[in-house]
């Protein structure tokens, strides 16, 4: 397993001349998940979208190993790096593995059909997100939690080393978020996908992140392991909030209790 | 561990499936093309027709009239097909097809210009219908995405657009018809009426380069369906692909429409038809080119032998296309966009 070290030199990066990302700099763990923390529009989908080539960056770069994305091969790139968008639509009527199967593009050559690497990825992908009974139906009457299910088996069929995903479980009740999570942690463990995930729940971030990277107006403004960014201090700098943080009971990751302007503080310590 | 045949069981199925309706719209298509050879004023029968074919004998009615005119219902229909079944295809909208949107009318201003005003030659006439049809796609374009893109402001816009130049064709063909209503009513709807020989080679032979490239690009035509992020990040280089995929079709249609006139409907319905008859799982370039040949052959037939009067073929394939295109807005309308 070779590492594949991603990283942003000096990302200046926005839409027009409007810009969003304001200089950051940072390397991807490999092999590792990452979550980045931070308000909403602090650039967080901005900076995803720089990684994974979506919007080209007004200065800096992003490099893979050290060489420039802008030097490799389109198709190199997409055997290294995936992504799960933050909205993912698909064609009308298309069956859930009509669409995994559209991840090997990467791989496809002129002319031939599907070989049988291209079929043995699909499926692995279709199993590791368990969608496999679900082969024939229609996208469109799956539920949420199922269709961002194959949104992401079709990024995992596309076999990359590193893969990005936008609120992967934004619109999810609580047991889906844990289930999708949970999914995606094993294939972290067990195929040593390098993941780096945007998330909105401070407490999953810290259950399942190994390391976390805190932005704010398009900056990075801190990173490291869970235990160090979810500090009261810390989580008052990104989100202007005030909290409590406690251990959570079971994982014995640090857990934030948000504190309202009506609670009554006395109890406190 | 789960059987590998059934979760693609339906892949595979629906590739043999594929296979036999391209094969059984082959052989309507041998079919139309016997039966537009044959029938007539005056009939053949197949054998002679083979005869004169082979043996080119001076046959005038074969060679001079029934042979252009199959070859041009072919090669148009493959034309206009192949042109709307990409923009419906790029736009993830069948009403995105360039005959609803502008681009087609845009090419075909530039035509009936060229041909009733100043009586360029067809080799200039397509060349300037291709340039119209890219400045008016352009134009378009340019016209929906002032305040931020989207494919249905792209298509209200085109729609308004191409009004505007069915006004204009509208306009032109009054000035011009005090003298030549035949060739006129070609700019209408289409027509197959008068094809010679001449304009038909270089036709043929830009048909078969699209259709070609359009299968060396039906992979990243494939991925670009998921849209655009989708595409770039499974590593299609999207700008050239696209630019490229709408300058075929643009091609196609102005090459076409200098031949035949703006066959209605042709390009609309070919691409939903053979989708409809394949799996979505195939990029339906070549059961949409064989669906508009057979659309064309076939809607002049109709017109041309089983009508109290001769119709041209534009006008019984648009009779096929308006009730699709209500049934589409009806649709897209209580989905709540178009
Ligand atoms: N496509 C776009 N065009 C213009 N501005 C955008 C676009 N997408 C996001 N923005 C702006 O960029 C800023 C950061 O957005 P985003 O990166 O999506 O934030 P986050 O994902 O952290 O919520 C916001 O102010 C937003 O308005
Ligand atoms: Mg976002």
């Amino acid at each position: 397993m070779n590492d594949n070290i991603l990283k942003a030199n000096d990302i200046v990066a926005g839409y027009g001349d409007n810009t969003i990302i304001d200089g950051i700099n940072l390397k991807i763990p490999a092999h590792k998940i990452s979550v980045i923390l931070g308000s909403n529009g602090s650039g967080k989908s901005t900076m995803l979208k720089t990684f994974c080539r979506l919007l080209t960056p007004h200065s800096g770069s992003i490099a893979l190993n050290d060489k420039s994305l802008q030097e490799m091969k389109n198709k190199d790139i997409a055997k290294s790096i995936g992504l799960l968008p933050q909205n993912s639509i698909a064609p009308e009527g298309i069956t859930v593995a009509e669409l995994v199967t559209r991840g090997r593009f990467p791989y496809r050559k002129f002319m031939c059909s599907l070989t049988t690497e291209d079929y043995a990825a699909v499926k692995e992908a279709m199993e590791a997100m368990k969608i496999c009974d679900l082969a024939d139906r229609s996208i469109d009457e799956l539920s949420g939690g199922q269709r961002q299910r194959v949104f992401i088996a079709l990024a995992l069929a596309q076999q990359t080393d590193i893969l990005f995903l936008d609120e992967p479980t934004t619109f999810l009740d609580i047991a889906y978020q844990i289930e999708i999570l949970d999914l995606l942690k094993e294939l972290n463990r067990k195929k040593k996908t390098t993941i780096v995930m945007v998330l909105h729940d401070i407490n999953l971030s810290s259950k399942y992140a190994d390391y976390i990277f805190a932005m704010k107006n398009g900056m990075l403004i801190k990173e490291g392991i869970p235990s160090d960014i979810i500090t009261s201090q810390t989580i008052e700098e990104i989100y202007g909030l005030k909290s409590v943080v406690i251990t959570d009971p079971v994982s014995c990751s640090p857990m934030i209790i948000p504190i309202s302007s009506h609670d009554d503080l006395t109890n406190v310590s | 561990m789960i059987d590998n045949s059934k979760i693609f069981a339906n892949i595979k199925s629906h590739r043999i499936k594929y296979k036999i309706i391209l094969t059984i719209m082959a052989i309507i298509l041998l079919i139309l093309v016997c039966l537009n050879m044959t029938i007539g004023e005056k009939n053949y029968s197949l054998m002679e027709v083979i005869h004169t074919l082979l043996s080119s004998e001076n046959n005038y009615i074969i060679m001079k009239l029934r042979l252009p005119r199959t070859l041009a219902g072919i090669f148009c229909g493959i034309a206009f097909a192949i042109a709307g079944n990409t923009f419906q295809t790029l736009l993830g909208n069948p009403l995105a097809s360039p005959d609803i949107i502008g681009v087609s009318s845009g090419s075909t201003v530039a035509a009936v210009f060229c041909i009733l005003f100043l009586n360029l030659n067809r080799g200039l006439v397509s060349f300037v219908a291709v340039l119209a049809g890219a400045v008016s796609a352009l134009l378009i374009y340019k016209l929906a995405s002032k305040d931020g893109y989207s494919t249905n402001r792209l298509i209200l816009t085109g729609i308004g657009a191409q009004a505007f130049f069915s006004a204009l064709i509208n306009w032109m063909i009054k000035k011009a018809s005090e003298y030549d209503v035949p060739t006129a009513m070609r700019w209408m709807s289409g027509n197959l009426n008068g094809i010679t020989t001449d304009t038909l080679p270089l036709l043929i032979v830009i048909v078969l380069l699209a259709l070609i490239t359009m299968t060396y690009l039906s992979n990243s035509l494939q991925a670009l369906e998921l849209g655009e992020n989708y595409a770039t990040v499974l590593g299609v280089n999207v700008d050239v692909t696209r630019s490229l995929l709408i300058l075929i079709s643009v091609v196609l249609i102005a090459f076409a429409t200098a031949i035949s006139g703006p066959i209605s409907s042709i390009a609309f319905l070919s691409g939903p038809i053979a989708g409809r008859l394949c799996s979505k799982n195939q990029i339906n370039t070549i059961p949409a080119a064989l669906t508009g040949a057979i659309l064309v052959l076939a809607g002049d037939f109709i017109g041309q032998n089983l009508l109290p009067t001769r119709y041209p073929v534009g006008i019984i394939t648009g009779i096929l296309g308006a009730p699709y295109l209500v049934y589409l807005l009806i649709k897209q309308n209580k989905g709540g966009s178009i």
